[in-house]
């Protein structure tokens, strides 16, 4: 499981450097806490993860984290506008039932809107369906189509396209190459494996 | 709070026998504490002191911080873990959670647990002898409010010499008492779990509560709360407590376990109003074993309690309650907690939020009812030992 983890870590570090330190932050679809504890220790935040699963909010609160259990969307919708300095949707934004409503309303609730994904228009990707014509399934994607959650093969062009279609400012990008770690220069869409991007109203 | 959620209709001839275990805190007694000063109320009553019973597992450490305050619900008392003797029937009511090497670990900390003023289990209450007749207090006893209940603790942690609380832990009417605690003394309380709660019971729980006030009040035995020790209103008080345990659980769990399974020694002629059903033979005996514990005028002044709490109305909102709290706080509900239900949980989670708190919301999917909170379940015992244990920080752990 090594590949997975490290490319994890990457994902972390680009929000990290993004994240201002001391500022309040809110982490859609939080897992166990890793991220959230990351920015915990090295931005010193003030934290809250969301997620809908038990013993995930379980491991947050062994973590030392503030973490609530229930519908994100729900959650945003109790909350003031520009309560939070920084929403985080990492690696959760293609799995959502609905993602223009919780991106609308991360966009109330937080200044900032971090989204992080995996670009399913990466070339391997694209090679991948045309010659074996199944779900992609690799280091990130593990399982087959009938033991995953739903997913939407969200792309860099795609997500582009509704920021522009909403009227959504991209206030910074990341495109990372199939390593998810050199930068991704030319035709992202084509040659980026990993995307993060900065939002604002 | 029912007696004890795996309890069978009739007494289990094994649970009799069973010595207390190895992680029990063992054979425990009950202390008092004597508070020899007036004490006023929320409603300008005074009374020229008062006794809260109590007992306490584990040991004050040094720097006396280590104290954990366990507050109980309703019909609950101090007696929370261990055994009174070998022979008791049941052990603390919850005895699953404290002791040494559980989720509340008795060897860390010093647990306290005390019966609330206006209850009838050794604390000073409405069946307390009123120093100025002679005589039980009753309906002279003056109106008690959770806030009365807290302070009164407060007292007893201070006498123990509890410097601050390392954790305060309750559910149901004990989540109302440990919210409040943390509110009222925010220097004094680092954590706050509070379980299958409220920050204000909603018109249904407070219908329910009237109705068993109402059943005290209309036997005609309760004779305006005046009545001698062994009499008073046991028919209303066994009514109202069938009535409130039903609240207790859950339409799915009182199927699985009763169903319409009928007594074998029900009468074959149906057109009786004789126990036919096991679920009436257990709510009798629940009502049953209820007046033989409990004192109908406590009865009537801890709902009163219940339902006259409301963090919104006393702070302004409930933000505003939160406000001012340094403890970090974790809610939990249960999905199938249909007096105190979820949705009135995560509110307070939220309004903690809302007020820039540090609180955390967990959800646990069960069965049972309001009485989930007592579950033996290890996913509830590892969330709340992770509460009061926390890692280290800066332990960071990669694992995803």
């Amino acid at each position: 499981m090594s590949r997975p983890v490290e490319k994890r870590t990457v994902d972390m570090q680009i929000i990290g450097d993004w994240v201002e330190p001391g500022t309040r932050v809110l982490d859609l679809g939080c897992g166990q806490g890793v991220l959230l504890d990351y920015l915990v220790q090295t931005k010193q935040v003030s934290g809250v993860g969301v997620d809908l699963d038990f013993t995930r909010i379980a491991a947050c609160v062994r973590r030392g984290l503030v973490a609530y259990q229930g519908d994100m969307t729900a959650f945003m919708r109790s909350f003031p506008e520009k309560h939070f300095d920084r929403v985080i949707c990492s690696r959760t934004v293609h799995e959502l039932a609905d993602p223009t409503a919780v991106i609308t309303e991360a966009l109330r609730v937080g200044r900032t809107l971090t989204v992080g994904f995996v670009n399913h228009g990466y070339w391997k990707n694209r090679l991948n369906t045309l010659f074996q014509g199944r779900k992609i399934r690799n280091t990130v994607y593990t399982t087959e189509w009938f033991e995953s959650r739903p997913a939407n093969p969200v792309t860099i062009a795609d997500f582009e396209h509704f920021c522009a279609e909403k009227k959504i400012t991209i206030a910074r990008r990341a495109h990372l190459a199939g390593n998810w770690h050199t930068p991704c220069r030319t035709r992202p869409n084509l040659f980026a494996g990993y995307a993060l991007y900065d939002l604002a109203r | 709070m029912t007696d004890d959620l795996a309890v069978a209709p009739a007494p289990d001839p094994a649970a009799s026998a069973r010595p207390p275990a190895a992680d029990d805190v063992g054979i425990v007694a009950p202390k008092d504490f004597v508070f020899a000063q007036p004490f006023t109320f929320k409603s300008g009553q005074v009374i020229p002191g008062f006794t809260l019973r109590y007992e306490t597992y584990g040991a004050l450490n040094a720097t006396r911080d280590n104290a954990i305050l366990i507050c109980h619900a309703l019909s609950g008392d101090h007696h929370c873990a261990g055994w009174h003797t070998p022979q008791d029937r049941k052990p603390g009511w919850w005895n699953n959670l404290i002791g040494p090497g559980k989720a509340v670990d008795t060897r860390r900390y010093f647990v306290v647990c005390a019966n609330v003023l206006g209850g009838c289990q050794g604390s000073t209450g409405p069946s307390s002898i009123n120093p100025e007749t002679g005589r039980p207090y009753g309906i002279l006893f003056p109106f008690v409010t959770i806030r009365d209940m807290v302070r009164a603790q407060k007292r007893l942690l201070e006498h123990l010499g509890v410097a601050e609380l390392h954790a305060i832990i309750g559910g149901s009417m004990g989540g109302m008492l440990a919210m409040l605690t943390a509110i009222e003394y925010p220097h004094f309380v680092r954590r706050l779990l509070a379980m299958a709660t409220t920050g204000r019971e909603s018109a249904q729980a407070i219908a329910f509560n009237e109705v068993g006030r109402q059943a005290i009040m209309q036997d005609p035995a309760w004779n305006r709360g005046d009545y001698p020790k062994d009499g008073g209103p046991r028919v209303g008080l066994a009514i109202a407590r069938m009535m409130a345990h039903i609240t207790y659980v859950s339409d799915a769990s009182m199927d699985r376990k009763f169903g319409r399974r009928k007594k074998e020694s029900a009468p074959n002629d149906a057109y009786t109003f004789d126990v036919q059903f096991e679920v009436e033979s257990y709510l009798r005996h629940q009502g049953q074993s209820f007046i033989n514990r409990f004192d109908a005028n406590s009865y009537l002044y801890i709902t009163r309690a219940l339902d006259q709490f409301d963090l919104a109305q006393a702070y302004g909102s409930v933000e505003a309650a939160f406000g001012a709290i340094e403890a970090e706080m974790l809610v939990v509900g249960f999905t199938s907690d249909w007096l105190f239900p979820p949705e009135q949980n995560r509110e307070l989670a939220l309004a903690a939020l809302r007020a820039g708190r540090r609180a955390s919301y967990a959800e646990l999917d069960t069965d049972l009812g309001h009485d989930s909170f007592l579950l033996e379940s290890e996913e509830l015992y590892g969330l709340v030992r992770g509460f009061l244990e926390r890692e280290q920080p800066f332990a960071f752990d990669y694992s995803i």
